[in-house]
């Protein structure tokens, strides 16, 4: 039997029954609907943090806190504002560094405005920060060493805000609102392609970090970031900080851990690895059920059809055919489970995507592994009602009632 | 053609053994056209489904157009029964969820005979018994008489040695019998080898030859002229 007579037959077959069918496959779809699901929307997800990531800086990229594992905390003996200038005169492997002093929910608007105020991040920080997360600026400038040490009220912002606050005009030299603190727009950063900040709608400034922290009324730093020199110097650049901020703040006898950029793609990767384990578990289970109950429905078949496939037989269908025959219908049931869960799931993605403001990422290849388990679910449960179709005695088989 | 010789057949064993067949000799030339009859458990069925390759005897020899047929496997029989030998049942056993040109077809897509040639092929064994408009009718929206003759068309459908039919007429009415009986009388006259069960004497009286079997044994043989 060529293939395409295989397909004509096992549609036909199905055809009879189509109530039965569609029930048949609601199991294997719901499982497929919801792999294709968790996957898109998931690796939607980790491609926004990783790129995320990735645009906060280079390969030499690092970052020191305070040890949040041991439940350490930032707090104005941490670090302070000279650390970054120390590390680097003292460590050959350190290029820039910068201390982030940072605002994490601040209402910006315009003065004299009944605008409504928008949440962006404040980050207080020096020049380095501008090389150190590869920020680049439309106009203006960026924060500078004399800014820092006068405490200027300057601003520089991100171009989703320059869009919110100036559609029409010219940021540069306008005044807003931060926290109800009047500062002065002097440089707008370039708009970053497909930003996760973009899609979340973050808003993000920047201002000299002795600004902010007068303006938030502290002298915390919560972090200090910064480049090594070269990839190879990147744990000297490490160790070395760290080593420099346990011999200046040893009075309060803080732990510091280093995160290099490639960590934090790791740390990424393992969340991911584990949701994705969890969930593939749930829908395995779903399709395993799925895929008994198609057994069962040919369990069904086989017995219904036993004096059919004892004609068959005497008709010439050979053991192979039989099982051809079987095979196929199962693999058609689990197939349109498949492909209904793909249209399923591929919906449910977007729909999460909108809701989420998430891109959903549906490779090709989800597609065809999930098509592709369809069919070897279908094998796998077929084989057993197949082959005991095939199995039958013809005599036998054509007695029965 | 056929030659059995010291055919038994028995099912299950112990005290709950059934002894169908003990010890069948007979041998049918090509183109003979015999009718088997005889009580109900005589027999005279599971004598037809091994001479359709159906199921195997428990003993004794069968030959079938000059083939060993006990030393065949599986697939040969399959083989052998797809090419050589058609079958006619009491009660069509058509498959009802394809149409009359499908069920016709199967005997031909298990022989590998390419789409084309084999839906003309189909469509011309049809229009032979009569109905060739009916192609894409179900089974189950034809009569008695129509549904047997599609079977037929399917028994003709890879030009075999032989047909079996098993109370071909069972589940008929008199004018469809006799329609069918025609049919069978055609065949044999264009020289097809026949072989039918039946315990209508009507019917026996078709064949060249009747044999009459009983507790698993052939009792007595009648050729046509005795029965005329």
């Amino acid at each position: 039997m060529n293939f395409a007579d295989l397909i004509q037959i096992v549609w036909e077959n199905l055809r009879a029954h189509r109530m039965r069918a569609v029930l048949t496959t609601i199991g294997i779809a719901i499982g497929i609907a919801g792999v294709i699901a968790v996957v898109a929307v998931g690796q939607g997800g980790q491609a926004v943090i990783i790129s995320e990531i990735e645009k906060m800086g280079s390969s030499l990229y690092f970052d020191i806190s305070p040890d949040y594992m041991r439940g350490e905390t930032a707090d104005s003996n941490t670090f302070s504002i000279e650390d970054p200038t120390i590390i680097k005169e003292l460590s050959p492997a350190v290029d820039k560094m910068a201390p982030i002093t940072l605002g994490p929910m601040v209402d910006v608007r315009l003065p004299n405005s009944d605008q409504k105020t928008i949440m962006a991040s404040l980050y207080g920080t020096n020049p380095d920060l501008i090389h150190i997360m590869n920020l680049s600026l439309e106009k203006g400038r960026f924060i500078t060493d004399l800014d820092v040490t006068s405490h200027s009220r300057v601003v520089v912002i991100d171009a989703g805000l320059a869009e919110d606050l100036f559609p029409k005009d010219d940021p540069l030299g306008k005044k807003i609102f931060v926290q109800d603190t009047p500062l002065t727009v002097v440089g707008v950063l370039e708009k970053i392609p497909s930003s996760m900040m973009d899609t979340f709608n973050v808003r993000t400034l920047y201002s000299p970090i002795t600004q902010v922290q007068d303006m938030l009324n502290t002298r915390v730093i919560n972090q200090l970031c910064g480049t090594a020199v070269s990839e190879e110097a990147l744990p000297q650049a490490i160790s070395d900080s760290i080593k420099i901020l346990e011999s200046r703040h040893s009075s309060v006898s803080k732990h510091y851990v280093g995160t290099t950029l490639e960590e934090q793609l790791e740390m990424v990767g393992k969340v991911t690895s584990i949701l994705t384990t969890v969930i593939g578990a749930v829908a395995g289970i779903a399709l395993l059920v799925g895929g008994v109950g198609v057994m069962n429905i040919m369990l069904v078949a086989v017995t219904e059809r036993t004096r059919e496939i004892g004609l068959l037989k005497a008709l010439g269908a050979r053991r192979r055919d039989i099982m051809q025959q079987f095979l196929g219908e199962a693999v058609a049931l689990c197939l349109l489970g498949g492909f209904f869960g793909m249209v399923v799931g591929i919906g449910g993605a977007f729909a999460i995507a909108l809701a989420a403001h998430w891109p959903p990422l549906i490779s090709v290849w989800t597609v065809l592994l999930a098509m592709g388990f369809s069919v070897v679910i279908g094998i796998f449960f077929g084989l057993y009602p197949a082959s005991r179709a095939a199995s039958l005695s013809p005599a036998e088989a054509l007695r029965h009632l | 053609m056929i030659r059995v010789s010291g055919l038994t057949k028995v099912y299950g064993s112990g005290d709950a053994a059934v002894h169908a067949l003990r010890g069948v000799d007979l041998e049918i030339p090509e183109g003979d056209f015999v009718a088997i009859m005889g009580p109900s458990g005589s027999g005279k069925s599971t004598f037809l489904s091994i001479l359709g390759c159906l199921e195997r005897p428990s003993s004794g020899e069968y030959y079938l157009d000059g083939r060993d047929v006990n030393s065949l496997e599986d697939d040969e029989l399959a083989d052998l029964r797809n090419k050589k030998l058609g079958f006619v049942f009491q009660s069509f056993n058509l498959l009802p969820r394809h149409n009359v040109l499908r069920n016709v077809e199967m005997p031909l897509i298990y022989a590998g005979v390419p789409g084309d040639e084999r839906r003309k092929r189909a469509q011309e064994l049809l229009e032979q018994v009569g109905l060739g408009h009916r192609l894409t009718h179900k089974p189950a929206e034809l009569s008695g008489g129509e549904q047997q003759r599609v079977a037929i068309a399917r028994a003709l459908a890879n030009n075999p040695l032989v047909i079996f039919a098993d109370e071909p007429t069972g589940n008929l009415d008199t004018k469809a019998s006799l329609e069918i009986m025609e049919i069978f009388q055609q065949m044999h006259r264009t020289g097809r080898t026949i072989v039918m069960v039946t315990h209508e004497p009507d019917i026996a009286a078709y064949a060249r030859r009747v044999i009459h079997f009983r507790d698993g044994k052939i009792v007595r043989e009648e050729a046509k002229d005795e029965l005329r």
